[in-house]
């Protein structure tokens, strides 16, 4: 793989990975980190894989392992960094396009997709993980199952519980 | 919230990432990466003697190509980045030897030698230091098979043992190890080049100074015999392995023996002839640490995870230990379990500690100090 390989890989799949590791570290200063240390890893070990039968399970395998070797470090500057990291996102323009909703029906929207974060994170890593590799880098079941090297219908299994338990929370707290 | 697809949807939306990793960061990343693959061009090694002796270090690898015939010193060190050194080479204060040798399946040359005076114009320039020797020396297989690259498997498993020996001084207590020493090794076109280090050996020019070449890791016994009388070495006839010797034509007038007095005795105290603590093999040690450190004791609290410093390389940190450490050295890219190598320091009251290194499944490099056993090395 030569160089102008690697940015193609990033090109394709650093908007998913990216993603992902920021909703594992919840801060972008970790996530620049774990982003560019799941490439760094992926192409050192790129001659003991097939890097192009599934590359995208493959990289959000990595950021996930390099996150469980450096969580102390991540959760200690998640201590100092605390919360609520989704100012940013407020002014994504998905939420102010989608389907013509008001400025009011926007607010109220950032208000739930918080919630549903909160909620997200609440949840064990067991069930946590497939939801964001499902939801946020967009993976299929097979996908998924691929990388964390579990059977599919486990993945689907754990992925019922993940909404179960995440409409559980929410409806306690809309309620 | 009963309506399954609508809370799908919700969820799709919700836990969409809206950050995206900017430019300058997949920039960085792709700069990051080219350099990883340059730095992979290049194996290093180096010794860090502690009170009694240390071994372990580290590598990076990788081939270039050039042209067939050997290189000059200067162009060798050129090729492994560093200008400034590769000017000294070419200084007219260098010593260039050009001369090769051949034992079993190896044609050895050593190419030149810069160190003391030689280095002096050259020391403001860069990191190089007046106090030190640089040595280049190549070796190629005599049927003229290419040697294996330092990216190959095969790279090491004849390992050589290149370092300074000065007549009349007990090569097994003063070599490249305890002076210091270190080292770069390249293979280019086929044919092996190291650059090596260590402290200057200019200061003992009038007792005359070898540069030994075994086919060892370290210093082996056998593959030289020192002569206590008259404190020359040469190589052994039955060693079964490559055994060379080179005079260095040091310039006498450039000798230093007080100093070099002062040197020897700070390195190697006087000994009544009687085996003392200090007098071990460095190769025994190695081979029977193994052993030792399932008799010792781990110290409470020094299994430690290593840390990153500012620039971004590892070290381990406990008490008064701060050790630089190079995982690629250490571990194999897929090895799990203890790392083969191993640094042993002893203290001024006689106790031995090995430092460790253990790598998990997940990657984890953790160093850990063994409390080796009362009498382990004798």
């Amino acid at each position: 793989m030569d160089s102008g390989d690697f940015m193609e890989l990033v090109k394709v799949y650093g908007k998913s990975v990216y993603g992902f590791c920021y909703k594992l570290t919840g801060n972008k200063e970790d996530t620049d980190d774990l982003y560019q240390e799941t490439f760094l890893k992926v192409m050192e070990l790129r001659h003991k894989i097939d890097l192009h039968r599934h590359p995208k399970a493959f990289l959000i395998a990595t950021a996930f392992r390099l996150y469980k070797n450096y969580r102390r470090k991540y959760a200690w500057r998640q201590r100092i960094v605390p919360t609520m990291m989704f100012d940013d996102s407020l002014s994504d323009s998905r939420w102010m396009t989608d389907g013509g909703v008001t400025p009011e029906d926007a607010a109220l929207s950032n208000e739930l997709r918080c919630k549903i974060q909160e909620a997200a994170d609440r949840l064990s890593d067991k069930l946590k993980i497939p939801l964001y590799m499902f939801y946020t880098a967009e993976m299929s079941v097979e996908e998924i199952a691929l990388a964390l090297k579990i059977p599919p219908g486990t993945v689907k299994s754990r992925l019922y519980q993940a909404r179960k338990a995440m409409k559980k929370i929410l409806e306690g707290e809309l309620s | 919230m009963k309506d399954t697809g609508k809370w799908d949807r919700l969820l799709q939306e919700a836990l969409t990432e809206a950050a995206e990793p900017e430019d300058r960061l997949n920039e960085i990343l792709i700069q990051r990466w080219r350099e990883k693959e340059t730095m992979k061009s290049k194996v290093r090694k180096r010794w860090y003697a502690g009170a009694l002796v240390s071994g372990i270090l580290l590598f990076l690898s990788v081939t270039t190509y050039a042209a067939t015939q050997l290189l000059s010193a200067k162009e060798f060190v050129e090729q492994i980045g560093d200008p400034v050194l590769a000017e000294a080479f070419a200084d007219p204060n260098a010593i260039a030897i050009n001369q090769t040798q051949t034992s079993g399946e190896y044609q050895v040359t050593l190419h030149g030698v810069v160190s003391g005076e030689g280095l002096k114009n050259f020391y403001d320039a860069g990191e190089i230091r007046s106090d030190r020797t640089y040595a280049v020396v190549s070796i190629a297989m005599a049927d003229g098979t290419p040697m294996p690259d330092t990216s190959d498997e095969e790279y090491g498993k004849v390992p050589f043992f290149i370092s300074p020996l000065i007549k009349g001084v007990e090569p097994w207590r003063v070599n490249i190890v305890t002076m210091k020493g270190g080292y770069i090794d390249k293979v280019i076109d086929g044919i092996m080049y190291r650059l090596l280090e260590c402290d200057s050996v200019e200061m003992f020019a009038n007792r005359g100074v070898y540069l030994a070449i075994s086919s060892s890791k370290f210093y082996d016994d056998n593959a030289f015999i020192y002569n206590e009388t008259t404190g020359e070495i040469r190589p052994n006839p039955d060693y079964q392995g490559v055994s060379l010797l080179f005079d260095l034509p040091l310039d006498e007038s450039k000798a230093e023996p007080e100093l070099a007095e002062a040197y020897l005795h700070e390195l190697v105290p006087p000994s009544d002839g009687q085996k003392n603590d200090d007098d071990i093999d460095q190769e025994n040690i190695m081979n029977n640490i193994n052993e030792r450190i399932k008799q010792g004791t781990v110290i409470p609290g020094s299994v430690r995870e290593l840390k990153v410093d500012e620039e971004g390389g590892y070290y381990y940190e406990f008490e008064d230990w701060h050790t630089p450490v190079y995982p690629e050295s250490l571990f194999a890219e897929d090895q799990t379990g203890f790392s083969d190598d191993i640094t042993v320091s002893g203290s001024a009251d006689g106790t031995l500690k090995a430092l460790q290194f253990h790598k998990d499944e997940d990657g984890v490099i953790t160093g850990r100090l063994v409390l080796l056993p009362e009498g382990a090395m004798d």
